[in-house]
């Protein structure tokens, strides 16, 4: 040892060469070291979950600015870097994510884009819920504008998740997550769009609730459009269900009886209440045109077009407001058709003939009231009435041959009488007309099939020039 | 400190054959060597600079370069033992100091 000392004391020659490899060592190896420290690092936290992490290396000291969604997550971001072999100090400059207070989040549909704001809980509920939108609503921009926070409620990417479906069936309008409850209004994309969206919100997860749902419809739209050219009448829009569907293609078969119908309707939720109940009659009001289109709108409907005859443009508003459930309103835009040239009683007879061979004037069954489904039929009977004033016109009534003689006939009668009280009240004169009664004694078919007994039930009118 | 070891291998060993080289040459040589005063304010000095890299209060690229001359120095010193360690046991007979 003694050697050893004695030796050692003439060592320190070599501390010159070695100052020059240490201050050679420092220079060359310095920016290397923080490069790899820097690189092991960022590695090392590749998965901590942080926001807005910065690494800067200085020597073996590394500085760590981050944003942290915990403190546990805080404290094993800095226990990672230090585990980093060859670090010697870290210094912490992590804080915590900004918590919010309440805890809002938000997605406002305008008509170019979507817009996420708010807060989001974590990095990868953003990427998610930015994704789930694009995914949603196809082709539509999608802006997200969303911080970063803490406080989300829990199971908030569910929700969000859930919400954002809903903006797709949105036109426009906001859809607000504050804390657990959930505030909605807008206007719906579709008829039907207001119930789905509420009917998805009773799948919001356990804990959230619904403060307000202030989602409109689109108007509910039902138009039928008569066309006298191309003897058609087109029927677009919504109804109800296909009870409702079914009840108003028939309605509208019986009622325009020269007229195909074209049904373009489709199904939707969302009718106004008493939907059938006034669309019904606002068809029986159409048929009484010779051209027009109605139009129902929530529960607007508005009729426009040209009536036959004078007195039918009053009849008409009296007996559709009186028809209508309540809360329905009216606005008709009626004119009355220029009267068509007169005509002789050889064309008169004709026209009558060929109107009453499209269709037939119905009653209730057994009795002599006469069915609303015939007012348009009965219209057009009295438009050509007007054309011949100068002729006579017994109106015939026939039954089949179900039940007794003497009932058959008084019906027949009583049933040609009550179409000469309406066309009466039409304002054509009394004294030009007849009511005659046959009872089933002249049948123009076999009484052994129901069609044969339907075509014998019927009026006939037979012209007769004045004398 | 492996770090550094497998970091820094190629200036160790550069360290470690110049201390060889130093403590083959100390046996042998016969200048004056440091007297004990200056070996134990040296001393005290390493002891110093040890005390301040191992509690760190040294920040940054300073603090590094304090750690890397520290174990160049302490690889030197090693180097300059076994040099010196070496030559003694070669050389025939007993050698006198200068």
């Amino acid at each position: 040892m003694r050697g050893l000392a004695r030796w050692s004391s003439k060592w320190w020659p070599g501390t010159i060469p070695l100052a020059v490899i240490w201050a050679l060592a420092g220079w060359f190896s310095t920016s290397p070291l923080e490069t790899e420290l820097a690189g092991r690092s960022t590695a090392a936290l590749k998965d901590v979950l942080l926001d807005k992490s910065k690494i800067t290396v200085s020597g073996r000291d590394v500085t760590l600015v981050a944003d942290a969604f915990s403190e546990e997550g805080r404290r094993n971001a800095v226990a990672t870097i230090e585990a980093v072999p060859g670090v010697r100090l870290v210094n912490d400059e992590t804080r915590l994510v900004p918590e919010a207070k309440p805890f809002v989040w938000s997605a406002e549909r305008d008509v170019v884009r979507v817009t996420l704001t708010g807060s989001s809980p974590l990095p990868t509920t953003k990427g998610k819920l930015l994704e789930a939108a694009r995914a949603d609503l196809g082709g539509v921009e999608v802006v997200d504008q969303t911080n970063l926070s803490r406080g989300a409620p829990p199971r908030f990417d569910e929700a969000a998740l859930l919400l954002l479906d809903q903006v797709a069936k949105l036109k426009d309008g906001k859809i607000t997550i504050s804390d657990s409850k959930v505030s909605l209004a807008g206007m719906a994309r579709e008829i039907g769009g207001r119930e789905a969206i509420a009917a998805a919100l009773k799948n919001l997860p356990e804990g959230f609730s619904v403060a307000a749902n202030d989602i409109k419809a689109p108007p509910y739209i039902f138009q039928a459009n008569k066309d006298p050219v191309a003897l058609t009448v087109t029927l677009t829009g919504y109804v109800p269900d296909n009870n409702a569907h079914t009840a108003i293609v028939a309605s509208a078969g019986r009622k325009f009886f020269s007229e195909k119908v074209v049904d373009n309707l489709k199904t939707s939720l969302g009718a106004p209440s008493g939907f059938s109940n006034a669309v019904v009659p606002a068809l029986g009001a159409l048929s009484r045109l010779s051209t027009g289109t109605l139009v129902v709108t929530d529960r607007e409907v508005k009729l426009s077009g040209d009536v036959l005859y004078d007195a039918a443009a009053g009849q008409l508003r009296a007996n559709l407001i009186k028809d209508f459930p309540q809360g329905w309103q009216l606005k008709a835009d009626v004119s009355v058709k220029p009267a068509a040239a007169p005509v002789d009683a050889t064309v008169c007879q004709q026209l009558f003939t060929d109107v009453l061979g499209k269709g037939t004037i119905r009653f209730e069954s057994g009795r002599s009231n006469i069915d609303a489904d015939s007012a348009g039929l009965l219209d057009h009977l009295i438009e050509i009435a007007l054309r011949c004033a100068a002729t006579n016109i017994e109106v015939v009534g026939h039954t089949d041959s179900d039940g007794d003689g003497p009932a058959n006939q008084t019906l027949s009668e009583r049933r040609a009488q009550a179409v000469v009280d309406y066309l009466v009240k039409a304002g054509l004169p009394a004294s030009r007309f007849a009511a005659i009664g046959y009872g089933s004694t002249q049948p123009v078919a076999a009484n052994d099939t129901d069609e044969g007994k339907a075509r014998n039930r019927r009026i006939e009118f037979v012209v007769k020039e004045q004398p | 400190m492996m770090f550094l070891a497998t970091f820094h291998w190629g200036w160790l060993v550069a360290a470690l054959l110049l201390g060889f080289a130093m403590g083959w040459i100390a046996v042998v040589h016969r200048g004056h060597g440091v007297s004990k005063a200056l070996a134990g304010w040296l001393g005290a000095l390493v002891a110093l600079l040890l005390a301040a890299s191992l509690t760190h209060i040294v920040p940054g690229r300073v603090g590094y370069w304090l750690d890397l001359d520290l174990v160049i120095f302490a690889v030197y010193l090693i180097g300059c033992a076994i040099g010196s360690w070496l030559r003694n046991r070669v050389l025939p007979g007993p050698v006198s100091a200068a």
